[in-house]
């Protein structure tokens, strides 16, 4: 089966997928069941959105992720620019929360380096959006971000 | 040295004042002589300025005098100690929590220069002193993870890489907003309200609550055993750094209260925040072959930040209180 490329709709159909299963047996093991608890809470109370930007998708300019939560499910989650730039992109504006990431950073967290390290080195960078609203729910957004990361894909 | 108690002991005994002789152990003490130092002396020394807090030149002068290099330790009888003396189950424990220490200390340090730009000059010279000290902090636990838990790498990073694997996902939440705290004060460097927000996370939380608390398992461990004494001199001097970086942050946020008691917001929803995910673990940490309990360590959290917001006057709404009872574990037998 042929991955599909980065950033294109066919990857957003399979992370949203992957989303709304969320992390795998494998990933759960490692970790206590009382921070599965609060994760499986917080996904299913979670109201906001996401715009996940990667800043250089290389030929073209700045692109987003975008993924809607609702009800512990994912009911939105699509392509947006760079044909869409931000600026024209009322979805993009009305994520509660807006993050960017380089291109390398992408590749490196799918090639699985840490998605705890993405956010402490900050590679991953908030850009719009409260910071302490974030931050309660971080540990949901950390996994997720893992769980994207281990979607296949195909990097140029 | 004074008698050696019990690692937990300091749980029941509860604040103390320290002599004036004591004191003066604490402060003009050589590295050398750090050894001899208790470190619930050292941490109840924190405390002892919380109510009238040092200046920052004050401070500036003091990091002058206790300065340490730490080039100086020598790991060879902490090798001996990890290696013969300690079970499988005690450097388990001992490198699951010094594992927090590890990556800490390189997150204040590179976090730390941004909150420097809105400083006025004293506090800047504390801060420059206090970055200072984090990367000597940074060092202490290379050489310690290389020379003596023998984890190999080229590099400060490669060393960084071998010890992350102990640390627990909940890292993430002071840690990782701390990263994205600094990256707001790098976009706006003098909004005090984004400082205060910081600094509450920082001197406060990280320094003030878990470090405090952290160092002293570990260290309390190597003094109740009588293992690892340069581990037990580099540490213990790292947290007579840590009582002076306390001691300016809580000044910080004592002077924006006082300026502006509508700052006092900032510091609740930014505790809001870190209380509401401090009531979760992701891995069981068995502390029990270092003398404590999971639910003895949380205890200590909750002291130590009851403590501090006590001592510099800082009070909490009623949720907050609700939201700390509810994640403050109940001492059995406490």
């Amino acid at each position: 089966m042929v991955a599909a490329e980065f950033f294109s709709k066919e990857w957003a159909d399979a992370v949203r997928d992957a989303l709304t299963a969320g992390p795998d047996e494998r990933a759960r093991a490692v970790k206590l069941q009382e921070y599965w608890d609060f994760f499986d809470w917080l996904k299913s109370v979670y109201p906001a959105s996401w715009a996940l930007g990667c800043r250089d998708l290389p030929g073209a300019s700045a692109a987003y992720l975008f993924v809607q939560w609702d009800g512990g499910t994912v009911t939105d989650c699509r392509i947006i620019g760079p044909d869409d730039p931000p600026p024209t992109s009322p979805a993009l504006f009305n994520a509660t929360y807006v993050l960017g990431m380089d291109y390398r950073d992408w590749k490196a967290l799918h090639d699985g380096y840490d998605a705890q390290r993405t956010v402490m080195y900050r590679k991953i960078t908030l850009e719009q959006g409260d910071l302490l609203e974030f931050f309660k729910a971080i540990y949901f957004f950390v996994e997720s971000l893992a769980v994207i990361g281990a979607v296949p894909a195909a990097y140029a | 040295m004074t008698e050696r108690k019990s690692p937990t002991a300091v749980l029941r005994e509860g604040p103390r004042a320290l002599s004036d002789a004591q004191v003066r152990e604490i402060e003009d003490s050589s590295l050398e002589e750090v050894l001899h130092v208790d470190i619930d002396d050292v941490i109840e020394y924190v405390h002892k300025d919380l109510r009238s807090l040092p200046d920052f030149t004050t401070l500036y002068r003091k990091y002058l005098k206790q300065r340490w290099d730490v080039y100086d330790l020598d790991f060879s009888q902490d090798k001996i100690d990890w290696q013969e003396k300690m079970t499988e189950e005690e450097r388990q424990s001992f490198i699951a929590v010094a594992s927090g220490f590890h990556h800490g200390e390189r997150q204040v340090e590179i976090e730390l220069p941004v909150f420097m730009i809105g400083a006025s000059e004293e506090e800047k010279l504390h801060i420059a002193a206090q970055i200072e000290d984090e990367a000597r902090h940074t060092v202490f636990f290379d050489r310690f993870y290389r020379e003596v838990v023998g984890l190999k790498g080229d590099d400060i990073m490669d060393i960084l890489d071998a010890s992350f694997p102990w640390v627990s996902e909940t890292f993430v939440a002071p840690f990782g907003l701390l990263a994205y705290q600094a990256d707001e004060l790098r976009l706006h460097p003098y909004d005090e309200r984004a400082r205060v927000r910081y600094g509450t996370n920082y001197f406060l939380w990280i320094e003030g609550v878990l470090a405090l608390s952290v160092m002293k398992v570990t260290l309390s461990y190597a003094r109740w055993r009588g293992f690892l004494p340069a581990y037990y001199t580099g540490f213990t001097a790292t947290c007579r750094d840590e009582s002076r970086h306390v001691q300016g942050g809580m000044r910080y946020l004592q002077d924006a209260v006082r300026k502006d008691p509508t700052m006092i917001s900032e510091i609740h929803d930014t505790l809001r925040t870190i209380l509401s995910v401090s009531g979760v673990v992701s891995r069981r940490i068995y502390y029990e072959p270092l003398g404590w309990t999971d639910d003895e360590v949380r205890v200590l959290f909750f002291q130590q930040l009851r403590r501090k917001l006590n001592d510099v006057g800082i009070g909490l709404s009623p949720d907050l209180e609700e939201l700390l009872q509810k994640v403050q574990p109940v001492l059995a037998g406490g």
